[in-house]
């Protein structure tokens, strides 16, 4: 019983963080319809950022913040600078992009920040808590973690369904075109679409480094299962992803402890390949017109 | 709709082919034409040099502490070659980063044989990544020395493998040795096995289990690159666990520790000498979570382990002054530390081998000597190595010890061994008084 609910606890948090990622995706394909391969190594250069501010003496907090603010900028400079030269291009070229922007980042934090594995801090420590005497495995950084994402979702759906800027970003996604004739700034909605989702990207990166290991590659694994839990919700809906990565961490949790660590990556494939069997816009997707 | 699914389907095959290529990581298997053979003089032997190369992890989840290994094999050679050489020749190591990934290993090691040309591979690090080139490497015959790793396939059968030899105690003869300690020490714990899924939680589990099989009461097993090990972990705690013996790597016995820490699992640890370092462990530890560890050393205090060389632990002893020496006169960067006399001490072993098999020195001639002198040679190890025609596994012992603020403390009396159903016994030979020559330099 205690393992069962442990392994869940656990699986919690780690669907918690693959949401976080998950969202970062989901925003910028609603304001920019391109999928970024980027968001990994974005956020984890900013974690690098973060640790070495608290490495330097200065406390957590201030990392967390600089590190959110250093996405921001980040995102947004990408968008200008990289991305916008193929912007009006077929996407694919965008997506093209983005991804030998993975590379070049990976290389580049391993020349700056050195390629050791270093340990990260958590807020909130990292002891399990008690309840009536036995330690359950959700500590105060886990629960943090999941609060953290769950307030960002909620942000998420309010600015795209409720202000009239989520309504311009949709807009300037949607149809360029359109867009600007209707007298919407789209350089600037996708600007701020690239700098939102790094930022979102980045909180994912500092809540999986929290009491762990670091390192230019640890985002890696996040990519594959966070791309995965962004499309069992439909790439489209915030909430799709915050289920999507809690199913698919609660499942993974359970994989490998109930069948065996070495099956961990292909049962996130094989998840995938049925949602996407059965339902291939995502479990979360609107209702499909009929083609006549 | 039909634009939206088609770029769905876009990225879902790109996501695929990523997982395809993670999945596929493993492979790697080459056959490689035979790379040049004898001839009047020896691949990678002039007059003046002898070349030779390794691969290790100086990236990736190894590399904590295993990274330091080829800097002191590197360190221990700069002295060698600034006191003359071997037999006039100085020794060339050429260092490869494989980020203990066996695909790179095979590429790497491909390099070091046909384009360094390099005479023999030394010290190179891994189960799984040594896998993957050692059919290859005896292919060639190529020697391929002292791998770093104490799984049983570098030396058990040498009529397979002709040209690898292991040098530190193999993993199953370590978990003999802990096996039946907590037979006879511990004979009413429940003990929980947390392994590496390779070979090397393989021969050891296959050492413990000749002791204590009735005693083991849950096994579980973590791969190498998921750091996640919450699940295995919450296993061996529901398994009522009170002594879990983990043959993990340094990473792993960190991430196991905290993973503990967060389920507040208290077991009596016993750590295998491979992931066992105080000082490493405990400063990855000792970060996570400001104070919640305490300082580096101590965290791994009450931890069982076990030694076959002296480590930085005990300055006193005459080899760790020696190994203190040629460090310092190697001006590398960063502190003497038990990885890096870990290197230096196969460097010593290659270098006797080097003075045993004489001045022509052939690839032969090498593993002949080895095999002929090899059981004899003197050094830092605490037991005697078993090399013969019969055996190319290493040091055949170990002593148990527990650690408090990162001093081991000698649970028992150096206890020797070998593979399958050999008898454990107290070490007779006084090979761990043995002191290193003036020199520095094997005699």
């Amino acid at each position: 019983m205690q393992q069962l609910i442990n392994t869940a606890l656990g699986g919690l948090t780690l669907g918690m963080v693959y949401a976080a990622f998950a969202l970062a995706l989901v925003l910028i394909w609603r304001s920019t319809h391109v999928v970024n391969f980027a968001q990994a190594p974005m956020a984890m250069v900013t974690t690098f950022v973060a640790l070495e501010i608290i490495d330097h003496g200065h406390s957590y907090w201030l990392g967390f913040a600089v590190a959110l603010a250093a996405g921001l900028v980040l995102g947004a400079v990408v968008e200008r600078v990289v991305v916008r030269p193929v912007e009006g291009g077929p996407e694919i070229n965008a997506v093209i992009l983005t991804l030998g922007l993975f590379i070049v980042l990976h290389a580049l934090a391993s020349v700056v920040f050195g390629n050791r594995y270093r340990s990260f801090p958590a807020a909130f420590g990292i002891r399990g808590i008690d309840v009536g005497g036995t330690t359950i495995a959700l500590t105060g950084f886990g629960i943090f973690t999941i609060l953290a994402v769950l307030a960002v979702m909620t942000l998420l759906v309010l600015l795209f369904r409720f202000t009239d800027l989520g309504l311009r970003m949709r807009a300037a996604a949607f149809n360029q075109e359109v867009a600007r004739l209707l007298g919407v700034r789209v350089g600037r909605m996708l600007t701020l679409g690239w700098a939102l989702a790094a930022l979102v990207g980045s909180l994912s990166g500092l809540l999986i480094a929290g009491g762990s290991l670091v390192s230019p590659g640890y985002m890696d694994s996040v990519v594959v299962y966070g791309f995965v839990a962004a499309v069992l919700g439909g790439l489209d809906s915030p909430v799709g992803a915050v289920v999507g990565g809690l199913f698919l961490g609660l499942s993974l949790s359970f994989v490998s402890g109930y069948v065996g660590s070495q099956l961990v990556a292909l049962a996130a494939l094989a998840i995938l390949m049925a949602v996407l069997f059965l339902r291939p816009d995502g479990l979360f997707a609107p209702a499909r017109e009929r083609r006549v | 709709m039909n634009t939206r699914t088609r770029k769905l389907a876009v990225l879902t095959s790109v996501l695929a082919l990523t997982a395809l290529a993670g999945a596929c990581g493993a492979g790697g298997k080459d056959d490689d034409d035979k790379g040049g053979g004898g001839g009047a003089t020896e691949v990678g032997v002039t007059d003046a040099a002898v070349t030779i190369g390794g691969t290790f992890p100086l990236t990736g989840v190894a590399a904590p502490g295993y990274s330091e290994i080829p800097t002191g094999a590197q360190a221990y050679f700069d002295y060698v070659n600034a006191n003359g050489g071997v037999h006039g020749r100085s020794i060339e190591f050429l260092v490869k980063d494989d980020g203990y990934d066996p695909t790179k290993t095979s590429s790497l090691t491909d390099e070091l044989v046909l384009k360094d040309k390099v005479f023999a591979t030394l010290g190179s690090l891994g189960t799984p990544t040594h896998n993957a080139v050692v059919d290859s490497l005896n292919d060639q015959e190529v020697p391929d020395l002292f791998v770093s790793s104490g799984a049983l396939a570098w030396g058990d059968d040498p009529g397979a493998h002709p040209w690898t030899f292991g040098w530190q105690p193999d993993y199953e003869i370590e978990g003999k040795i802990i096996g039946q300690w907590v037979s006879e020490n511990m004979p009413d714990a429940k003990v929980g096995l947390f392994l590496q899924d390779d070979d090397f939680g393989e021969d050891a589990e296959k050492g413990v289990r000749e002791y204590i099989d009735a005693q083991v009461v849950e096994a579980q097993r973590y791969t190498s690159g998921n750091t996640d090990v919450g699940p295995q972990i919450a296993a061996l705690q529901a398994s009522g666990a009170d002594l879990v013996l983990s043959f993990t790597t340094p990473s792993y016995t960190a991430l196991g520790q905290l993973v503990s820490l967060k389920l507040g699992f208290k077991p009596q640890w016993y750590v295998s000498n491979v992931g066992s370092d105080p000082t490493l462990v405990g400063g990855l530890l000792e970060r996570f979570s400001e104070g919640a560890v305490p300082g580096t050393a101590s965290s791994l205090n009450g931890v069982m382990t076990t030694r076959y060389i002296p480590g930085v632990d005990q300055p006193d002893n005459p080899w760790v002054q020696l190994w203190q020496k040629v460090w310092d006169e190697s001006g590398q960067d960063g502190e003497l530390t038990n990885y890096r006399i870990y290197g230096m001490s196969f460097a010593y072993t290659f270098v006797q081998a080097l003075e045993a098999a004489g001045e022509d020195l052939t690839r032969d001639g090498l593993v002949e000597a080895i095999e002929d002198d090899g059981g004899d040679f003197a050094g830092p190890q605490l037991a005697p190595y078993r090399y013969s025609s019969d055996s190319h596994l290493g040091i055949s012992g170990m002593q148990v010890v527990e650690l408090q603020d990162g001093v081991g403390q000698p649970v028992t009396d150096v206890l020797t061994t070998d593979i399958g159903d050999s008898e454990i016994a107290t070490d007779d030979s006084g090979q761990a008084d043995d002191a290193p020559p003036e020199s520095g330099l094997p005699e």
